[in-house]
């Protein structure tokens, strides 16, 4: 299932995107060896403080297993300001009814781990349907989307081909990048849908989601306020220390309320 | 099928004689809603920009009570990426503040805050409500966000263009491919012709002309070409 999580709803939560960071680190940093800022293990940018949307994959225990990042092109966004080797120094495109996407990444180690049925295939057209569907709902009609030639290959594969490139590839860590124009109709959506077998409402409603996570064994111990404040917290740090410290924060609260002992593996 | 744009244009009225009520209650008629407000600040000067089709008596209230500090329409929705249905705002004090006493006036209660972000992070809202079932507030709502967010950047472009320190560093920065394109589209070419000429899709000849006609704040690809020669930023067909 695919959470939306932007400026309006981060407060609730501040886990699922700490979850998120992670696995930015682990795929950006680790993985391609882009040049990305990790602190604590968690990838984090100044793109990430101007109220993004995130599209996140949940699986059915609400585990983060793919994340991708949207931001408008008429203000400040990556193509703009990080990847201009991409566009060869070009200005970029801007339009209202054109958004990026960037950090578009799906956790393959976790999905073959659990060996659920989920296949990495399906999670990837699962998130690759709802940015789609997002986008279509909020009137924006291409996305742009920068990627590296294995996330292309999955796109095309998907029989979710992008309609084009814009600028060129580029060596980047130890993988390249490009930038994909994807147009945003419903024939798109149906392809991708059609390709995967997946049917009916893949958005997670915001509510059940957060019961599930209070429910989770994570918090069942903090009272349903400080479980809030404590994610509240979580989503306003600014910067990794004010991070760090609202973490601290939460495990501390935690073992003083723990009635019994940790039983985590 | 690219679905026609239904946008209205400001920006060819000269500065002095701009109406932007009139403007808002154009679209308003063209999109089928009842009201329509513009807001924003300008990023250098701080100065507020604000203009609505409501009535006299309600922007009285709303001014004299202080409602621009509570009104969640605009200050939630600004930090949205997407435009936001009024449906998703947190049913808090501040929202029932405004909202109640939007009702005792007999405005709608239904409604879309569409937020465009400006080149320098400055936030640009346009509001459109309308009274109608809720199915039909949500069908209507579907149709009319892409519009929306054209005539928002469009309007706010062109807010932001009237302060004259803005548009010194607002000059349009074309990519070289789009003055490829539009040069051949000044030349006569359509687009699937630029699209073949380029070895590029006609989807992305469509995209770039779309940023350059946002980029020059103009509403038609021919009011483009011709602000494109008048900067000189291509030569005339």
């Amino acid at each position: 299932m695919i959470l939306v999580i932007d400026a309006l709803n981060r407060h609730r939560f501040g886990s699922v995107l700490d979850d998120m960071y992670k696995l930015r680190a682990r795929v950006f940093k680790d993985r391609m060896g882009w040049d990305v800022k990790v602190r604590n293990g968690r990838e984090f940018d100044l793109f990430d403080d101007l109220d993004p949307a995130y599209l996140v994959a949940l699986d059915d225990d609400y585990q983060v297993v793919g994340c991708n990042r949207m931001l408008q092109t008429t203000g400040p966004h990556m193509l703009a300001d990080v990847f201009q080797d991409i566009l060869c120094g070009e200005p970029p495109l801007r339009s209202a009814t054109v958004w990026e996407n960037t950090r578009f990444c799906i956790d393959t180690d976790r999905i073959k781990r659990k060996n659920d049925g989920r296949s990495v295939s399906y999670t990837a057209c699962e998130l690759m349907a709802g940015i789609a569907e997002y986008a279509y709902d909020s009137g924006i009609s291409d996305v742009i989307s920068v990627v590296d030639p294995a996330m292309d290959r999955i796109l095309k594969r998907s029989d979710n081909a992008p309609c084009d490139y814009i600028g060129k590839t580029v060596q980047m860590g130890k993988t390249k990048a490009l930038a994909a124009l994807s147009d945003i109709t419903e024939e798109r959506i149906n392809r991708i849908r059609a390709f995967a077998g997946i049917t009916g409402n893949i958005f997670a409603d915001e509510n059940t989601v957060a019961e599930a996570l209070a429910a989770r064994g994570k918090g069942p111990d903090l009272s349903p306020d400080l479980t809030d404040y404590c994610d509240q917290q979580i989503s306003d740090a600014r910067t990794e220390k004010e991070r760090e410290a609202a973490l601290a924060l939460q495990r501390t609260l935690r073992s003083a309320f723990s009635t019994q002992p940790n039983c985590d593996a | 099928m690219i679905k026609p744009t239904n946008l209205v244009d400001i920006a060819s009225t000269p500065g002095r004689q701009r109406d932007y009520v009139a403007h808002l209650k154009t679209l308003c008629d063209s999109l089928g809603v009842e009201h329509a407000t513009y807001f924003s600040a300008n990023p250098i000067s701080g100065t507020m920009h604000g203009f609505t089709t409501y009535p006299d008596a309600w922007k009285a209230h709303y001014v004299s009570e202080g409602l621009q500090t509570h009104d969640p329409t605009l200050s939630s929705a600004a930090r949205s990426v997407a435009p936001v249905d009024w449906k998703r705002l947190d049913r808090n004090d501040a929202f029932g503040r405004v909202f109640r006493d939007a009702n005792d006036f007999g405005l709608p209660n239904q409604g879309v805050t569409v937020p465009i972000r400006g080149l320098f992070g400055e936030i640009g809202l346009l509001c459109a409500c309308a009274t109608m079932s809720s199915n039909e507030w949500t069908k209507l709502r579907r149709d009319i966000t892409g519009d929306l967010l054209s005539n928002a950047v469009h309007l706010h472009d062109t807010v932001m263009n009237s302060d004259p320190l803005l548009r010194a560093l607002r000059q349009p920065n074309l990519s070289s491919r789009e003055i490829e394109i539009l040069q051949w589209v000044a030349a006569g070419k359509s687009q699937q012709d630029v699209g073949d000429i380029l070895s590029i899709s006609p989807r992305t000849v469509e995209v770039h002309l779309r940023s350059t006609r946002e980029k020059l704040c103009t509403i038609s690809t021919a009011q483009a070409v011709g602000r494109a020669v008048s900067l000189g930023i291509i030569q005339p067909g």
